[in-house]
């Protein structure tokens, strides 16, 4: 479950695992941690793996120092202040080299587009020791107002309010310059500088760490509920993380579930498509048509009703979406639906219902891998529990009986990959890739489910047995990904 | 903060065809008038506005709507709420009312149909201007105390009434099918 954490261990200098192991209430776990190294189910390593992904989990700490490393770079390579390059890091994606390449070149059109001072400086006409403050009008001695770049100066007092209710509204980075159609940023130390109240500086740096990690694009947030984890990946793929102390598995570039082989945009498609109940509705209502024919989307252009398909060259009747044969030489009436205006709509709906059947389909088979998902995590906890019963009593090893435990997570896992191959096939384009796709997918499904009725099986099964069918399920699972994951 | 009431004050009000009273005898109801500025089909309408100051003024925007009824791309015909950025995101803590004021008058004499706030008003903006301008003038009119009338769209309106429609539904319904009255009576049927 996470062997991460070993591999962890060498990259980064933490000690935190350990005790994690400690406090993890579940017995196997820290049993099939520590005690077996040959056996890496969750993790691949090997980079021929289609599934290998090169990250790091992240303590909150270990971030800071990492963006912080990041910003002294930029300040001792073009001497500057903290504050400025945070500004700077933030506003170009992280993308230290080019902010550095930029700075050198050309550090005012940089510090411009960055936000960080005005395209023009505005001159505050000063008349005597004391001025107005245009937001709250008060007369204030000169000391007592504050710009930033663009010289539009605020008493500090407003200064101080307006950061305050910045912050309470959770805006921290986007924090302009309070004068009308000025964009100019306020930057961290001009902030603490105004700032009053203490607890709001905190708050401050809180939001705007979780902004700084949210921007730079080799790190994620673990999305598990209040988990505190961060993975730092080199490249923002679609990989898989497997979190060490929520054990969230997610993937690193969308941060939603992991969805290999779907890619990100078509998995977000697709869980919207089954949120969104009006879906029948849309075939429906929709602009277009579809070619009664080849069903190849046909949108009308013009006022001629005599429609043909771009792609198959059948030629029908927007009006009736009837063979055109039929229609003789009436090019802008359409008889049939003279008579009957609802003739387009009748099929119309048999296109819809024919749309809906293929997504139920698809549906069907997505749901229901998912719900077997979870019956199998009951299988996996009474195999422990009945693990656990056999060591007490003695009859062999947590060694002897840890290939259950294995298969079960195997199990798991091919189960897994079945249930989003569904997604992906349901938006592929019929077409010799597709064919075999769907074929691949089917060899994966019957392995998956001998492998499911020989674990349930697992204590009469022949251990050879099983673990020859745990060969077969995921060398299907490893040559479908090989094939269709993207990377 | 009570920096509007310096704002909003005196003879330059009076020239810019603006002005905020008190509702109660605190700061944070107010109602806002404008005038329609000349040229334009919202001109000599008076426009009541519903101005409420959150507690934190100036450093977030005025809520503001109008009270009276009015035709137009960015403001709800039902509801009066507003579509402006210097009410959103554009706000900046150095405007005042003044300014908001001048800014809705400023959107009366020039609308931005592709950020609508009323989707049936902007599509007649940009399909059909010359219905669009009768209707909006028509609305300034009954609403608005306007001085200009228009006679065609009361004939169409009057037919509607003696259908045995409520005038103010029918003006509704007709205003929203172009002043096409088999259309609006279907609709008013139908709702
Ligand atoms: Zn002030
Ligand atoms: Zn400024
Ligand atoms: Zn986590
Ligand atoms: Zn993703
Ligand atoms: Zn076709």
């Amino acid at each position: 479950m996470s062997d991460e954490m070993k591999s962890q261990d060498s990259d980064a200098d933490s000690d935190y695992d350990q005790s994690d192991h400690m406090d993890d209430d579940d017995d196997y776990c820290g049993y099939y941690d520590n005690d077996t190294d040959d056996l890496d189910i969750d993790k691949p390593k090997k980079s021929d793996d289609p599934e290998y992904f090169d990250y790091e989990l992240l303590q909150i700490e270990d971030v800071e120092r990492f963006l912080n490393e990041e910003v002294e770079v930029l300040c001792s390579s073009q001497k500057i202040l903290p504050s400025l390059a945070k500004m700077l890091l933030h506003a170009h994606d992280w993308k230290k080299e080019y902010v550095i390449e930029c700075h050198s070149k050309n550090p005012s059109k940089l510090l411009i587009d960055s936000k960080v001072i005005p395209k023009v400086k505005f001159q505050q006409p000063i008349s005597g020791p004391s001025l107005v403050c245009c937001v709250c009008l008060n007369q204030v001695s000169r000391e007592m107002l504050h710009d930033l770049s663009c010289g539009h100066m605020f008493c500090g007092e407003c200064w101080d309010a307006y950061c305050q209710v910045q912050i309470q509204q959770g805006v921290t980075l986007g924090i302009s310059c309070m004068a009308k159609d000025c964009e100019v940023m306020v930057p961290e130390d001009f902030l603490y500088s105004v700032l009053s109240k203490p607890d709001l500086r905190d708050r401050y740096s809180q939001f705007s760490f979780t902004e700084y990690v949210k921007s730079h694009p080799a790190l994620r947030f673990c999305p598990g509920p209040n988990c505190p984890i961060i993975v730092k990946a080199k490249e923002a793929k679609a990989k898989k993380i497997t979190c060490n102390t929520c054990k969230s598995c997610f993937c690193f570039k969308c941060g939603i579930e992991y969805h290999a082989p779907t890619d990100c945009d078509v998995i977000k498609k697709w869980l919207t498509k089954c949120a969104d109940d009006s879906e029948t509705a849309n075939y429906i209502s929709a602009n277009t048509k579809d070619c009664p024919k080849c069903h190849v989307c046909i949108e009308k252009n013009g006022g001629c009703n005599h429609m043909q398909c771009s792609k198959c060259k059948y030629d029908f009747c927007w009006m009736c979406l009837g063979d055109w044969k039929a229609h003789g030489s009436e090019y802008y009436e359409c008889s049939r639906y003279k008579e009957n205006p609802n003739i387009a709509n009748e099929s119309v709906h048999a296109q819809a219902r024919e749309a809906l059947k293929k997504y139920l389909f698809y549906f069907e088979r997505w749901e229901n891998h998912a719900k077997s998902l979870k019956l199998e995590e009951q299988t996996l906890e009474k195999i422990t529990s009945r693990i656990q019963e056999k060591v007490m009593n003695s009859t062999g090893t947590w060694i002897d009986w840890q290939y259950l435990l294995d298969a079960a997570y195997l199990l798991k896992k091919c189960r897994y990959t079945l249930q989003y191959t569904y997604p992906y096939a349901y938006y592929m384009e019929k077409c010799a890739r597709k064919q075999l796709f769907e074929y691949q997918q089917a060899q994966l499904e019957a392995e998956v489910e001998n492998l499911s009725w020989k674990v349930e099986r697992a204590e009469i099964t022949d251990r050879g047995d099983l673990e020859n069918q745990m060969d077969i399920a995921e060398k299907r699972r490893l040559t479908l990904l090989k094939d269709f994951l993207d990377y | 903060m009570t920096h509007y009431d310096f704002e909003v004050t005196g003879s330059k009000v009076a020239r810019c065809h603006i002005k905020v009273d008190m509702v109660n005898d605190n700061f944070l109801e107010l109602i806002g008038e404008i005038i329609g500025p000349p040229d334009t089909a919202y001109d000599g309408g008076k426009f009541k506005l519903e101005i409420n100051i959150p507690d934190t003024y100036p450093f977030n925007p005025p809520k503001v709507k109008f009270v009276t009824k009015i035709w137009h791309p960015n403001i709800s015909s039902v509801t009066g709420a507003i579509c402006l950025d210097i009410l959103k995101d554009q706000w900046a803590a150095a405007m005042t009312l003044r300014t908001v004021l001048l800014s809705l008058q400023a959107l009366l004499a020039a609308a931005e149909p592709d950020d609508p706030q009323d989707a049936v008003v902007a599509k007649q903006y940009k399909e059909n201007r010359k219905t669009f301008t009768q209707t909006a003038r028509h609305w300034t009119n009954v609403y608005a105390n306007g001085p200009h009338r228009e006679c065609e769209l009361e004939k169409i309106l009057e037919q509607a009434k003696n259908m045995g429609f409520d005038e103010h539904k029918a003006r509704v319904a007709l205003s929203s099918s172009d002043w096409n009255l088999e259309r609006a009576t279907e609709s008013l049927l139908t709702s």
